[in-house]
């Protein structure tokens, strides 16, 4: 839609000085991530391997591999966030990529609660309430049948993990080793080196040291996102707000790659499928037409861990980065040109909207549910 | 599409939103033309009937697609713009009207009012003139910006209101012809209504959100 003709603007210096301002604050923002991520490598170095043996106990069963991911994510309601710690500890040998792929799948269910608690603001609209918790628990349900698919396929294959090993070696050049010359890695190891030597300077000894190190990376891996998506939403808002306002009539690919993009500027697939919730509920956006922008925002959100990945020079750390991307490029190549599978997800979300619509406790009971109760007791049960 | 956000453009939503506003009221000019062109003398003709409906399916269109655009704003901007997209969510309503009740003086001609032979034609004459100057200014106004016009013309606009009332009660007690007083009647309430959206629109710039159509109230109902 386009509403307006185009004029010439007299506060358009500014608006471009706060722009660059902007984007200079995301790029510092984008570097204390990425030494943050490093942080995270090198307190794991200084805990030694008894502590971090007996702190990722457990997690070699792939069951509850999945539910720390999906209850990690849940806590920090980015899976950004979840997926470039987990590609940290990866760099630092303490997660096996087989260990690390279930609770990445993890990540990406945990990820969907965000839209589903913005969903739950509409109660009070039957309507409005019906199509925002559809809206919502689509995107569970896709993340639901991906791993019911493609973790057992995993498993018992390794596919994923050896089609990203593949693709993690020709990313990094051909390394054979463990590792691989990045350039974001050097530039991001003279940041870490800085901070490292304060924080010996602080700490008495190794495990100290260590603990600093990793408490300093977690806060900077959160911090900085948090920061970043909400600079890069604020840069982008007029930019998104076109594309989707081009895609709202629009379905099929065009929404997956609109998904994919908006995601990938905003670097938080929470933040593209709660901006749908509104849409859908006050009915601009069809259940139907948001549904693949979902699905692309599942791919887009990979790319902050790619990231994080490129920036610790380390190919298992690439791998899993990379398999969590084409475990969703893969979802949705063996879900979405499928005519029985495509929609099942939206009817399943449909179907239980219906009945939390009827009995509205059923919606909290759902959430609080599926991403805190059932990953809480299976790892109690499980680990 | 995907392109869509690569392309660089230099308007916010917002802005974009005011320009389609201003162009909705000019649309809503439009209609008030055909309209008058219709009950002073040229009849309800097909072409006239044809422009009035055309443009104002159009004003409809507009609002529906001004109000998209705010939802979405809303649902992806920063909660700073709140004020201003509750603010033109209110306002579109004021701008479909006015070619709204352009339209229903239109219908007037249908039903067969025409004010040729008035012995007030002169007065009716005028009272259409300064109604339409005063949509031209509240565009420009609008556009600009402008707080002390924008001031002056509620002024102006909020002195005509009573001398529509002082028409309508005429009405009523006219001793002519029953579809003579309706016909007065029902333009000069028209006018009042084409008059209080404009000024609707004039509060958006001077009025702080919980008093937007202030002027849509008579004036010993109004709120402090």
């Amino acid at each position: 839609m386009d509403v307006g003709h185009v004029a010439s603007d007299p506060g358009a210096p500014a608006s471009r000085r706060r722009a660059s301002v902007k984007v200079t604050l995301v790029l510092v923002l984008l570097y204390l991530f990425l030494v943050g991520v490093g942080l995270l490598e090198c307190g794991i170095g200084h805990l030694g391997s008894g502590f971090t043996d007996s702190l990722f106990h457990g997690v070699h069963n792939p069951i509850v591999g999945l539910l720390v991911g999906i209850l990690a994510t849940v806590l920090v309601q980015s899976s950004s966030a979840t997926t470039s710690t987990i590609v940290g500890l990866v760099a630092a040998g303490v997660l096996s990529v087989s260990d690390a792929v279930p609770m990445v799948m993890g990540a990406n269910i945990g990820t969907t609660v965000t839209n589903t608690i913005v969903s739950l603001a509409h109660l009070r609209q039957s309507r409005e309430f019906e199509l925002a918790f559809s809206a919502a628990t689509m995107h569970d349900f896709f993340n639901l049948l991906a791993v019911a698919i493609l973790l057992p396929l995993e498993l018992t294959t390794h596919l994923l993990s050896t089609l990203a090993r593949d693709v993690a070696q020709l990313l990094s050049g051909g390394a054979s080793g463990g590792t691989f010359d990045s350039p974001i890695k050097g530039a991001v190891g003279w940041g870490v080196g800085r901070v490292e030597t304060t924080l010996e300077a602080i700490a008495g000894h190794a495990t100290a040291m260590g603990v600093l190190a990793l408490l300093t990376g977690l806060l900077l891996v959160f911090v900085t996102l948090t920061f970043i998506t909400k600079n890069m939403r604020a840069l982008v808002a007029n930019r998104i707000e076109r594309t989707l306002n081009a895609a709202l009539r629009r379905s099929g690919t065009v929404g997956i790659l609109v998904g994919t993009v908006v995601t990938m500027a905003v670097q938080s697939s929470s933040i593209t499928t709660s901006m749908l919730i509104p849409l859908v509920a006050s009915g601009i956006l069809v259940l139907r037409n948001a549904y693949p922008i979902t699905l692309g925002a599942n791919v887009g959100t990979t790319i902050t861990a790619l990231l994080a990945a490129l920036a610790t020079g380390e190919v298992d750390a690439l791998t899993i980065a990379v398999t969590h991307t084409l475990f969703n490029i893969g979802a949705i190549a063996i879900i979405y040109p499928s005519t029985r599978l495509r929609y099942l997800p939206v009817t399943m979300a449909e179907k239980l909207a219906a009945m939390a619509l009827r009995r509205k406790p059923l919606a909290l009971t759902y959430t609080l549910g599926v991403f805190v109760v059932m990953p809480l007791l299976g790892i109690l049960i499980l680990r | 599409m995907v392109f869509e956000f690569f392309r660089s453009s230099g308007r916010s939503t917002l802005q974009e939103v005011e320009d389609r506003l201003a162009q909705m009221v000019r649309d809503g000019r439009a209609v008030y033309d055909a309209a008058m062109s219709a009950v002073f003398g040229g009849g309800a003709s097909k072409k006239t009937k044809k422009e009035v409906k055309g443009t104002d399916r159009g004003i409809n269109e507009a609002q529906q697609e001004v109000r998209k655009a705010l939802v979405l704003h809303a649902s992806v901007a920063a909660p700073i713009d709140v004020p201003e997209t509750l603010v033109y969510m209110s306002v579109v309503k004021d701008a479909e009207r006015i070619g709204d009740y352009a339209k229903n003086i239109y219908d007037l001609a249908k039903y067969g009012a025409d004010f040729t032979s008035a012995p007030d034609l002169e007065e009716l004459e005028a009272y259409r003139d300064r109604v339409g100057r005063l949509i031209d200014e509240a565009v420009a106004v609008f556009e600009a910006r402008d707080i002390s016009r924008a001031k002056e013309l509620i002024n102006t606009a909020d002195a005509l209101l009573d001398e529509y009332d002082d028409h309508v009660k005429a009405a009523f007690a006219s001793t002519g012809p029953a579809s003579d007083a309706v016909a007065r009647a029902l333009f000069y309430r028209f006018l009042k209504r084409i008059t209080a959206h404009v000024m609707n629109l004039m509060t958006s710039i001077v009025f702080p959100i919980d008093r937007l159509d202030y002027y849509d109230e008579a004036k010993d109902d109004r709120m402090p």
